[in-house]
């Protein structure tokens, strides 16, 4: 579904992915894992084309996308829903508005009617009711962070790109948060990429994790494969997971 | 040295290939007018009583300045007309550029800056849309077309200002102070306002759009916008100032014999 081949970016003379190459099956919840700064969210928006690679390849299914122009890149972006690491919602809009802004773009063909119930059925999604007409400042950042998944759901996207979904959560809601991502990405039957350095929830629920560090991918594996890892980071990984959660 | 000044040009080159475009997008797509009118009306609402005010006292600072001179020659009855005139060609418009500048260009800069560290404009261009169709331009064209607004009611108010000051500090009755505004206020100066007006309007229009759009390291980063976008509109206005008085008088000089 998702192939990078030695992909490189830099910024100026900083080089932060250095030649990544994975590949992500159809259907799959995959985790990357890594400390902060070792270009994890930087993995993710060259996947959506926020960022372009400095050289390599991204495949989307049979589609090369790294060098599309960005209007190019509209039907891409259609399949590929991104959550953020902010919430991301439009302050001067409406729950309702926000969730309808991408469907409005993406489908100016569909009716009030239909773009209404979308956003309903968006919403109940992510287990939120009668919050439509409130401002996003209204709402806890947890409910924001639920609409932000919403909003993202809202389109159809075959692939869903979490970036850090859970930072600033206390660790209930970030438990629910985890929960219902697994819980879309199966019942949507999407393809999921989350960046997170959560090593607790990675084992928890990913088909997959990558470790990142320094740009390069040191380990990679089905969560059974990662915990009998030797590389030093994965092991400090697991221990924080072990000592955080007393098992 | 070379670092500041490597800086400078770069920040000059990247507001030059943004307002190209700025002027793309308005040239390929059909632009909200709902969304461009209500930041017209957010615009010039936010800052007509600041303009309205200072554009009163300009006009009587203006008569103040204008009294000591025309009293010696003994041609007060042409008080009303230099003041406006001078109100029009160059105070006035540069006033309104100077108060948008403050309150419009930092509120613009600062808006964008947060929506670009809390990922909302990467969101924008996630969900199919893009950013500068959906919230650079309407603010763009709201700046611009507001300050022409802001311009009449400042400039209604500096002859407001002005006759006012005439009536106290040069004890001229109002027929006498209004009766030459005709005669020195020319076309020609109404113009050259106007001209001014869009050129500054278009000079803080591209730089806070520009400074927010670009702004990164969050809040601190949205402070620092706030700060280049105050310092650089101030100068830009300033050195646009010197480019059109020097441009406008060459063109009226040589063109219509002015």
């Amino acid at each position: 579904m998702i192939r990078f081949e030695n992909v490189v970016k830099s910024f100026g003379e900083r080089t932060i992915l250095k030649g990544v190459s994975f590949e992500v099956q159809e259907g799959e919840i995959l985790f990357i894992l890594g400390t902060s700064g070792t270009g994890k969210s930087v993995l993710l928006k060259n996947i959506v084309g926020l960022l372009r690679p400095t050289s390599g390849q991204i495949w989307i299914g049979d589609d090369e996308v790294s060098q599309l122009t960005e209007e190019q890149y509209f039907p891409v972006r259609k399949i590929c829903g991104m959550v953020f690491q902010h919430p991301a919602l439009f302050d001067s809009l409406t729950i309702f508005e926000n969730v309808a802004f991408g469907l409005r773009r993406h489908y100016p063909e569909m009716a009030v009617e239909q773009i209404q119930e979308k956003v309903i059925t968006s919403l109940s999604l992510v287990g939120i009711h009668g919050v439509e007409q409130k401002m996003p400042a209204q709402l806890s950042y947890g409910m924001q962070k639920r609409v932000s998944l919403a909003r993202t759901v809202a389109i159809d996207p075959r692939i869903l790109l979490f970036d850090e979904p859970t930072t600033g959560l206390d660790p209930v809601t970030t438990n629910a948060i985890n929960h219902l991502i697994q819980g879309l990405s199966r019942k949507l039957k999407t393809t999921s990429l989350v960046v997170s350095h959560d090593m607790h929830c990675a084992l928890d629920i990913a088909d997959r994790i990558i470790v990142l560090d320094k740009g390069n991918i040191v380990e990679q594996g089905t969560p059974e494969e990662l915990k009998k890892s030797e590389h030093p980071l994965v092991k400090d990984f697991l221990m924080e997971a072990l000592n955080a959660h007393g098992h | 040295m070379l670092t500041v000044i490597s800086h400078i040009i770069d920040d000059i080159g990247g507001g030059i290939f943004f307002l190209g475009d700025v002027i793309r997008v308005v040239s390929r797509h059909k632009i909200s007018f709902s969304r461009v009118a209500d930041q017209i009306w957010k615009v010039t609402t936010q800052s007509m009583t600041t303009t309205a005010l200072a554009g009163f006292f300009v006009g009587a600072i203006s008569t103040i300045q204008f009294t000591m001179q025309v009293k010696e020659f003994g041609a007060l009855g042409y008080l009303g007309g230099l003041a406006t005139s001078g109100t029009i060609r160059e105070v006035g418009p540069l006033l309104i550029a100077f108060m948008l500048s403050g309150k419009v260009g930092a509120y613009t800069s600062a808006e964008l800056g947060t929506m670009k560290v809390t990922e909302q404009i990467d969101a924008i261009r996630c969900l199919g849309a893009n950013p500068i169709l959906e919230i650079i331009l309407p603010r763009f064209i709201g700046i611009i077309v507001s300050s022409f607004f802001l311009l009449a009611a400042g400039l209604m108010m500096s002859i407001v200002g002005g006759l006012v000051m005439g009536i106290i500090f040069a004890h001229i009755n109002p027929q006498e102070y209004l009766r030459h505004i005709p005669t020195i206020v020319t076309w020609s100066s109404l113009v050259s306002g106007l001209f001014k007006c869009l050129c500054f309007a278009l000079v803080l229009a591209t730089i806070c759009t520009y400074k927010g759009y670009t702004t990164t390291g969050g809040a601190r980063g949205v402070g620092t916008s706030v700060v280049n976008t105050a310092v650089s509109t101030m100068v830009g206005i300033v050195i646009m100032d010197w480019l059109t008085s020097l441009v406008g008088e060459s063109v009226m000089t040589v063109v219509m014999g002015l």
